[in-house]
């Protein structure tokens, strides 16, 4: 077996296994609670709600 | 409204699969009936064993390259204008026809320049995984100028293969899409670029889709986008590879 396989061959496993239990994982708060994230479905999160509650609350 | 016109325009997504406008989440679905990580994970990982399994097959049948490409391509415009949501029956048949294209081209590649397969093989999911990290560690932040500028150059990509595409009938190509030289070379890695950022893309959709609750169907969506961008990604890494072997 060359170089060549053992190396791209064992990238390729080990990418393989990173991807399959990484991505099961959510992900970290710092890509998360960001303000400028993309909003493919056009919905809040209903944290974003009570937040505007609160804001109410506090103005009175 | 976006504060980007274009995005109005076109649509807000790099990916063509992300650029239909979907029904917002239904919080009267049953848990069972939403989207999860897991699940959208479970169907990648079932499309990409299809996807082998039909490379096998194009590995040991050069001849049906031609068909299953014209096949996956006419699955893929389907699922994507069509019916979204039956993504589970079009796209592992999009998968297994791609994985016939694939393994033929491959197969012709390696008979070239030996060794080249496990090496765009090992690129591929070397690309995958290392986006993968960049993208749940924050490293790397989709943002809406992110997905336009994503979306931009995909589309440029596009319509340059699209001219070049036609002036083949012709007898003529745009020369340095193909050529070995250095620009030939810097063209295709900028395009591996692209494909790879798409990627970030990919990961986005589905862990909002996931976030949000999305019907079920989306997870098979989503594991859909993510193999339209491998192929397309896997494919070019080829192509850059056989570029630099020429060279030798």
């Amino acid at each position: 077996m060359s170089w060549n396989t053992i190396i791209f061959g064992g990238m390729f496993i080990l990418s393989l296994f990173i991807f399959i239990n990484l991505s099961k994982v959510k992900a970290s708060k710092k890509q998360l609670d960001r303000p400028d994230r993309i909003n493919r479905f056009g919905d809040k999160k209903p944290e974003d709600d009570i937040k505007i509650i609160r804001g109410l609350d506090e103005n009175k | 409204m976006s504060k980007h016109s274009a995005l109005n325009t076109f649509g807000r997504s790099g990916n063509p699969a992300f650029t239909r406008n979907f029904t917002s989440n239904d919080s009267t679905l049953p848990i069972s009936e939403k989207m999860t990580l897991d699940g959208a994970v479970n169907k990648t990982s079932i499309l990409l064993a299809l996807c082998f399994l039909g490379a096998g097959v194009g590995w040991n049948m050069p001849a049906l390259a031609i068909p299953a490409g014209i096949i996956g391509f006419i699955l893929a415009m389907v699922t994507i204008f069509r019916s979204p949501a039956k993504a589970g029956s079009t796209a592992p048949l999009y998968s297994l026809s791609q994985g016939v294209m694939l393994g033929a081209i491959t197969m012709l590649a390696e008979a070239a320049y030996p060794g080249i397969a496990i090496q765009a093989i090992g690129l591929t999911f070397g690309i995958l995984a290392s986006l993968l990290f960049c993208y749940k560690s924050g490293i790397i932040k989709p943002t809406e100028n992110f997905r336009l500028m994503i979306f931009s150059a995909t589309a440029g990509i596009a319509l340059l293969y699209l001219i070049s595409f036609i002036m083949s009938f012709f007898g003529s190509s745009i020369g340095f899409i193909h050529s070995n030289g250095l620009m030939g070379i810097g063209f295709s890695a900028f395009v591996v670029g692209i494909a790879a950022l798409n990627l970030v893309l990919d990961f986005d959709f589905i862990e909002e889709g996931a976030e949000k609750g999305m019907p079920k169907y989306m997870e098979w969506y989503g594991a859909f986008s993510l193999m339209v961008t491998l192929v397309w990604l896997y494919i070019e890494i080829l192509h850059l590879l056989i570029k630099l072997n020429s060279r030798r």
